[in-house]
C-alpha cells in the first residue's frame, strides 16, 4: 500500500528541479533545494528562481479613503483598509488611476458588476448576453499558455464563492462573467475551484479523482499523503545538508499543517449541517476557507507546481453578509451606500476584513525562504478589485497593489501614480514582460507602464 | 453635409483647444449651454498646450458645470498634450480662484495639481469616443491641431473617430485675403495633415468669421450675473482684458455651428478641398464630393448670433440626462459586429 518511488536524482551531480515524491496516489513537488543547483548554490538559486503572478480579485469596489493614502511616493503610514499589511509594506507597491474603459457602460447601460470583472484580466467589453457570452482570453491564460509547460500546472484558477456558470448575475450579464477570472478563450471562462479538499488532492494527487470511498478510507485511517512518500523522503533527506533538510521539513510541515486543516473543515462542516449544499471540503468559516486556498497557493508557487494563479476571493456582486464582523447586510447591497456613514463604515470593515486575510498569505511568502531571498521576493501579486467606488461604480483609480518584487524587478514600498485614464492593461504588458511573455498589446493597453522599478 | 442627430442622445461634443483666447473659454461655458438645451453633450475638452494652470482653471470650469460626480457619470479628467511650450499664462485663469468660500477654501474646486491629474488626449478621445453612438460625435477644434494630428497616428484612433465623428469643424484657417491665421500657423503640418487626413466632413470657420461677432461683454455683468451670480467662465473674462471690452468669437461660432449645422446661422461653401500652405495660409478649391467646406458670415443672422451666444453662455449648468437606448436588441448586434476581431491576441508575436 505505501510502495513509495525513491526520488530520482544522480549522485554527485545536482538534485533536479522536477525531483518528486510519488507514492500510490500522491505526487509531492519539492520547493527549490540548494542540492538543486550545488556549484554557486546561492547564487544561481537567485538568478533562477522564476516568477510567480497571482491576481487576488475582491468584489464590489472599495471606500477608497480607507484605501488610498494622501501622500505619493515611499510609504509612510499605511491607510486603513491596508492597516493588516504595516509589516509587510516594504514589499509592496500601490498604484493610483489605472482604468478599465472597458468595464465602463460605454452604450451597453446598467451591468457594471458583470462588465467589471468580466473585463478585469481581459481588457475587454464583455458581450452583454446572459446565453451567449463573449470575452477574450486573459492576460493570466496567455502567460499560462506561453510558460505553463515549464510547471506541473500551466495555472491555478481558485476562488470562495459561487462558482455557477449559467443564470444572470447582473443586469443582462451572465453569471460566467461576474464568477470567472481567467478565460482560456473568448467563450471559455475556467471557472474556479473552490473546494480546498479538491484542490488538494489536485496539487498532490496522482491525476486520478479519489472516489468518496477512497476519501472515506483515508480519513478512517487518517492517512496523510506524506505518508505515503516517506520512504522517498527518509532517502531524500539522506542526500541532504542541513539547511535543505530544514527547508524540506518546514514544506512538508506546512502540507500537513494544510491538511490538519482541511481535516478540522470537513468534521466542522459535518456537525454544522449534514445536508448542507456545500462541496465536501469547503469550510463554513470565510477566514478558515481563505487560508486553506492560499496556504495551498503558497504551496503551489514554492514547489514550482505552477507559476500563474487566479483566486476570485469572493463573485463580482457579491451578497455575501459578514457576520464574523457583525454585518448581517449582504456586500454589494452596502456597498450603494448613498454616503451613509453607518453603511460605509461596515463597507470599510469587509474591505479591510479582506486585506487581514490576504496579510496572512503575504506573511507565508514572505517567511518561506528562496535562495537568500523569500519566496515573496520572486512574486508579483496583484491585490485589486474591478471596481473603485462601488456607490457609483467607477471603473477609474482601481484599487491596485502590487505585492512581491517580480524577482528583483519592481521597486515596492511606496505608492505611484498613473495618469488618469491609464489603461490597466498597460500593467498587465508590463507584467507579462517580467514573465517572461512579451505582447505588443494587451486589451486596450496604449504601451507599457513606466515607473514599476524606478524610484 | 451634416444633418440633425436623430433617435439618438444628443451628441457628443469633443472640444479641442489651447486656451489662448477668451472665447475659447467662453466657447466651454457655450457648450455647456448647447447641452442645457438638449443640442449636444459635452464629452470632453483636450488642450493642446502644456500648461498646467490652464488645466487647472478648464478642470475647474468642467467641475461648475457638470456638479459634483454623482452615480455613473464622472467628470472626465482634462486632456492635455505634454510636448511644447505652456505659452502665456493670462492672469484670467488664476482670477476664479480668488474667490472664496466662507470658510476660506476656494470657490471653484480645481484637482490638476500635476500632469498626473490630466490624461493623455489620445487616450482620452479614445475612451470617450467609444462612448458615443456611431456618427453622433462632433469634434470642434480652436488652437493648433497638434493633437488631432496625433490621434490620426493613433493605433485605431482614425477609425474609431470615422465610426463615430460626423464632422469635425475648424475654428481656423483665413477664407478671405490677408495673413497666415494663428491657429494654422502655430503647427503648419499638424493642420496639413488633418485637412488631408481627417476621416469625415471638414467645416473651417475662417477667422473672419469669428472677428466679425463679438461677444457682447456687457451681458457678462448683465445676463450672466443675473443666471449665476458666481460663475468661473466670467470671472475670467472680467480679469482677462479691462471691462467692458467684446470678444471675437472664432470658437463660440465653430462650437455653435457644429451643435446647430441647420439653424441657419451662417452661410456654407460648396464642397471642395482646403489646402494649408507652407506658410500656413489657406485656400479653398471647389470640387464635387469634395471634403471640406468653410462658413460664410451672412450680416442678416449677426443680432441672431450674437443673442444665442449671450442665451447659451448665460444659460445655467443642467446635469447631463442619462440616455437610455431604446432598442438595445439591434444596437448589440451591430456593435458586436464592430467587435469582432477586437479581442486579445493569444500568443506574442514570432521572434
Amino acid at each position: 500500500m505505501t510502495k513509495n518511488t525513491a526520488p530520482a536524482f544522480v549522485t554527485g551531480g545536482a538534485l533536479p528541479r522536477r525531483t518528486i515524491l510519488r507514492g500510490i496516489g500522491a505526487v509531492v513537488g519539492l520547493p527549490f533545494l540548494d542540492a538543486m543547483s550545488p556549484a554557486f548554490a546561492a547564487s544561481t538559486a537567485q538568478s533562477k528562481a522564476p516568477v510567480r503572478m497571482a491576481f487576488f480579485y475582491v468584489p464590489n469596489g472599495i471606500i477608497m479613503d480607507a484605501w488610498n493614502p494622501d501622500y505619493v511616493g515611499p510609504f509612510q503610514e499605511l491607510p486603513r483598509a491596508l492597516k493588516a499589511l504595516e509589516p509587510y509594506k516594504e514589499d509592496i507597491l500601490q498604484i493610483g488611476n489605472l482604468t478599465h474603459n472597458a468595464g465602463r457602460a460605454l452604450l451597453d447601460g446598467s451591468g457594471d458588476h458583470g462588465r467589471a470583472c468580466g473585463s478585469y484580466l481581459t481588457g475587454v467589453q464583455v458581450k452583454k448576453s446572459v446565453v451567449e457570452i463573449k470575452s477574450s482570453i486573459s492576460v493570466d491564460q496567455i502567460v499560462a499558455k506561453e510558460i505553463g509547460h515549464a510547471t506541473r500546472f500551466p495555472s491555478l484558477e481558485l476562488g470562495m464563492d459561487d462558482a455557477r456558470q449559467a443564470g444572470e448575475c447582473d443586469t443582462g450579464y451572465s453569471c460566467a462573467y461576474t464568477n470567472n477570472l481567467a478565460w482560456r478563450s473568448e467563450m471559455q471562462p475556467l471557472p474556479p475551484t473552490l473546494d480546498p479538499r479538491a484542490l488538494f488532492e489536485r496539487l498532490f494527487g496522482t491525476g486520478q479523482p479519489m472516489t468518496p470511498a477512497e476519501r472515506a478510507q483515508q480519513l478512517k485511517y487518517r492517512r496523510s499523503v506524506l505518508d505515503f512518500v516517506m520512504e522517498g523522503t527518509h532517502k531524500l533527506e539522506t542526500g541532504l545538508g542541513p539547511s535543505d533538510r530544514r527547508k524540506l521539513d518546514e514544506y512538508l510541515s506546512s502540507i500537513r499543517e494544510v491538511e490538519r486543516q482541511l481535516e478540522r473543515a470537513e468534521k466542522d462542516n459535518l456537525q454544522i449541517d449534514p445536508h448542507m449544499e456545500k462541496p465536501y471540503g469547503v469550510p463554513a468559516d470565510f477566514a478558515e476557507h481563505f487560508k486553506l486556498m492560499s496556504s495551498m497557493i503558497a504551496i503551489a508557487f514554492q514547489a514550482d507546481l505552477t507559476r500563474v494563479v487566479t483566486f476570485l476571493i469572493t463573485r463580482e456582486g457579491s451578497l455575501r453578509p459578514y457576520r464574523e464582523l457583525g454585518i448581517a447586510d449582504g456586500h454589494h447591497p452596502l456597498t450603494h451606500h448613498r454616503h451613509q456613514p453607518e453603511l460605509m463604515e461596515k463597507v470599510r470593515k469587509i474591505n479591510e476584513y479582506h486585506v487581514q486575510q490576504f496579510a496572512g498569505f503575504v506573511e507565508k511568502l514572505k517567511s518561506t525562504k528562496e535562495g537568500d531571498r523569500s519566496l515573496l521576493d520572486n512574486c508579483m501579486i496583484v491585490y485589486g478589485a474591478g471596481l473603485s467606488d462601488g456607490n457609483a461604480h467607477l471603473h477609474e483609480d482601481l484599487p491596485t497593489l502590487i505585492v512581491g518584487r517580480a524577482g528583483g524587478s519592481i521597486k515596492t514600498g511606496r505608492r505611484i501614480l498613473a495618469r488618469r485614464e491609464t489603461p490597466m492593461c498597460n500593467l498587465f504588458l508590463t507584467m507579462m514582460d517580467r514573465m517572461g511573455v512579451r505582447m505588443e498589446r494587451f486589451g486596450d493597453s496604449t504601451g507599457r507602464l513606466e515607473g514599476l522599478d524606478l524610484g | 453635409m451634416p444633418q440633425d442627430f436623430q433617435e439618438k442622445p444628443p451628441a457628443g461634443a469633443f472640444f479641442d483647444t489651447d486656451f489662448s483666447t477668451i472665447d475659447s473659454v467662453l466657447a466651454v461655458g457655450l457648450l455647456h449651454g448647447l447641452q442645457a438645451k438638449r443640442d449636444c453633450r459635452v464629452a470632453i475638452i483636450t488642450m493642446s498646450r502644456p500648461n498646467l494652470a490652464v488645466a487647472g482653471f478648464a478642470d475647474a470650469v468642467e467641475r461648475f458645470y457638470r456638479g459634483p460626480a454623482g452615480n455613473f457619470a464622472q467628470v472626465p479628467p482634462i486632456g492635455m498634450i505634454t510636448a511644447g511650450h505652456p505659452g502665456e499664462t493670462s492672469p484670467a485663469f488664476a482670477a476664479p480662484f480668488q474667490k472664496k468660500k466662507p470658510d476660506g477654501t476656494p470657490l471653484y474646486r480645481n484637482e490638476v495639481k500635476s500632469v498626473i491629474d490630466t490624461a493623455d488626449p489620445n487616450t482620452l478621445f479614445r475612451n470617450y469616443l467609444e462612448a458615443q453612438y456611431d456618427q453622433n460625435a462632433f469634434f470642434v477644434l480652436s488652437g493648433p491641431a497638434t493633437n488631432l494630428a496625433a490621434a490620426l497616428a493613433f493605433p485605431g484612433l482614425k477609425q474609431r473617430i470615422a465610426a463615430k465623428v460626423k464632422y469635425l469643424v475648424i475654428a481656423g484657417g483665413a477664407f478671405s485675403p490677408g495673413p497666415a491665421e494663428a491657429h494654422i500657423k502655430a503647427d503648419i503640418p499638424a493642420a496639413q495633415k488633418v485637412f488631408a487626413e481627417w476621416p469625415t466632413p471638414v467645416v473651417a470657420s475662417g477667422y473672419e468669421v469669428g472677428a466679425a461677432l463679438e461677444f457682447p461683454g456687457a451681458s457678462i455683468d448683465k445676463d450672466l450675473a443675473a443666471a449665476m451670480p458666481n460663475n468661473p467662465i466670467a470671472d475670467a473674462y472680467r480679469a482677462y482684458r479691462p471691462m467692458p471690452y467684446d470678444a471675437p468669437s472664432w470658437a463660440m461660432a465653430a462650437a455653435l455651428y457644429a451643435a446647430r449645422p441647420r439653424e441657419g446661422y451662417f452661410k456654407l461653401s460648396g464642397p471642395g478641398t482646403i489646402t494649408v500652405h507652407e506658410d500656413g495660409r489657406t485656400s479653398f478649391a471647389a470640387s464635387e464630393g469634395g471634403k471640406h467646406r468653410y462658413l460664410i458670415n451672412d450680416p442678416e443672422q449677426k443680432e441672431r448670433i450674437v443673442q444665442a451666444y449671450v442665451e447659451l453662455v448665460s444659460a445655467k449648468p443642467e446635469p447631463r440626462q442619462r440616455f437610455r437606448p431604446a432598442a438595445l436588441a439591434g444596437r448589440q448586434e451591430q456593435k458586436q459586429e464592430q467587435k469582432n476581431g477586437a479581442g486579445n491576441p493569444t500568443s506574442p508575436p514570432p521572434k
